[in-house]
């Protein structure tokens, strides 16, 4: 699964660690979310959909 | 500002110095170099080793941004247990000494050491139902899967050889210490370390 966190972090000018603390999980998971090692829950899905204030399939897209 | 370069922390180091030992006091135990309780007493020393691998491994979860509440606090409990284990073997090693072969006291000194052993085995179970960090308890779980994979190895390998008589036969408790460094070699293990920003 394809997504574009590392993107709009970016955008936002976030580090790992802000957008890991707006998440409540470690920085390593989203460094392992970003580069695609992790597909999230569709919990944690939902939780960084409502980070970014977008819709989840925005966030993520099928390879 | 300044920044203060830390030291990349290393728990490989302390965690091999500790397998290391524990594989020649066997060595010496089985040629018959040292007698018991001696073996005993080496081996359950060799449990102060914990105190720098277990800062050494929280300093590299911290480095890597794998550290949560859930992780500290099972590195807490089973460094107590660790300790627990070493002051336990210590005991059981010069009681078991001055007890009679068969004396029902003896039961209950083997059985010692096996409370710490089942401390730390329920330290990860509670620490796979605390940990809120889904990806750090798959890792866990993938740890826990790698150090059975060691001993499943080992052990039916270990048992061939003796079949055939290569091998000594050794004490079944070496499972244990076989699954923590399976366990532990599998969560430092550096993948996921690609992409990650310096900690802040």
């Amino acid at each position: 699964m394809n997504n574009r966190l590392r993107v709009l972090r970016a955008e936002r000018k976030w580090s790992q660690q802000d957008l890991a603390d707006r998440l409540e999980v470690s920085r390593q998971s989203v460094n392992a979310i970003e580069t695609g090692k992790y597909d999230p829950s569709l919990p944690l899905a939902f939780r960084i959909a409502d980070v970014f204030g977008m819709p989840i399939e925005e966030l993520f897209q099928r390879d | 500002m300044s920044v203060t370069a830390t030291p990349r922390a290393r728990p490989g180091i302390w965690a091999g110095l500790f397998a290391a030992n524990m594989a020649v006091i066997a060595v010496f135990h089985i040629t018959g170099a040292i007698e018991p309780p001696v073996p005993w007493i080496l081996l359950a020393l060799n449990f102060v080793l914990l105190i720098p691998f277990t800062r050494a491994a929280r300093l590299r979860q911290e480095q890597k941004g794998a550290m949560s509440p859930a992780l500290g606090r099972y590195n807490r409990r089973v460094l107590i247990a660790g300790f627990a284990y070493m002051v336990a073997m210590l005991v059981a090693a010069n009681v078991a000494d001055a007890i009679g072969t068969g004396a029902p006291i003896l039961w209950a000194v083997a059985v010692l050491p096996i409370l710490p052993v089942l401390a730390m085995i329920a330290a990860m179970a509670r620490y796979l139902k605390e940990e809120d960090d889904e990806y750090l308890r798959l890792r866990a779980v993938n740890g826990a899967l790698a150090g059975l994979a060691l001993v499943l190895i080992i052990g039916t390998a270990w048992g061939f050889l003796e079949m055939f008589g290569l091998l000594p036969s050794i004490w079944a408790w070496w499972v244990f210490p076989a699954w923590s460094i399976g366990l532990g070699a599998a969560m430092c293990w550096p993948r996921g370390d690609a992409g990650l920003e310096a900690g802040e």
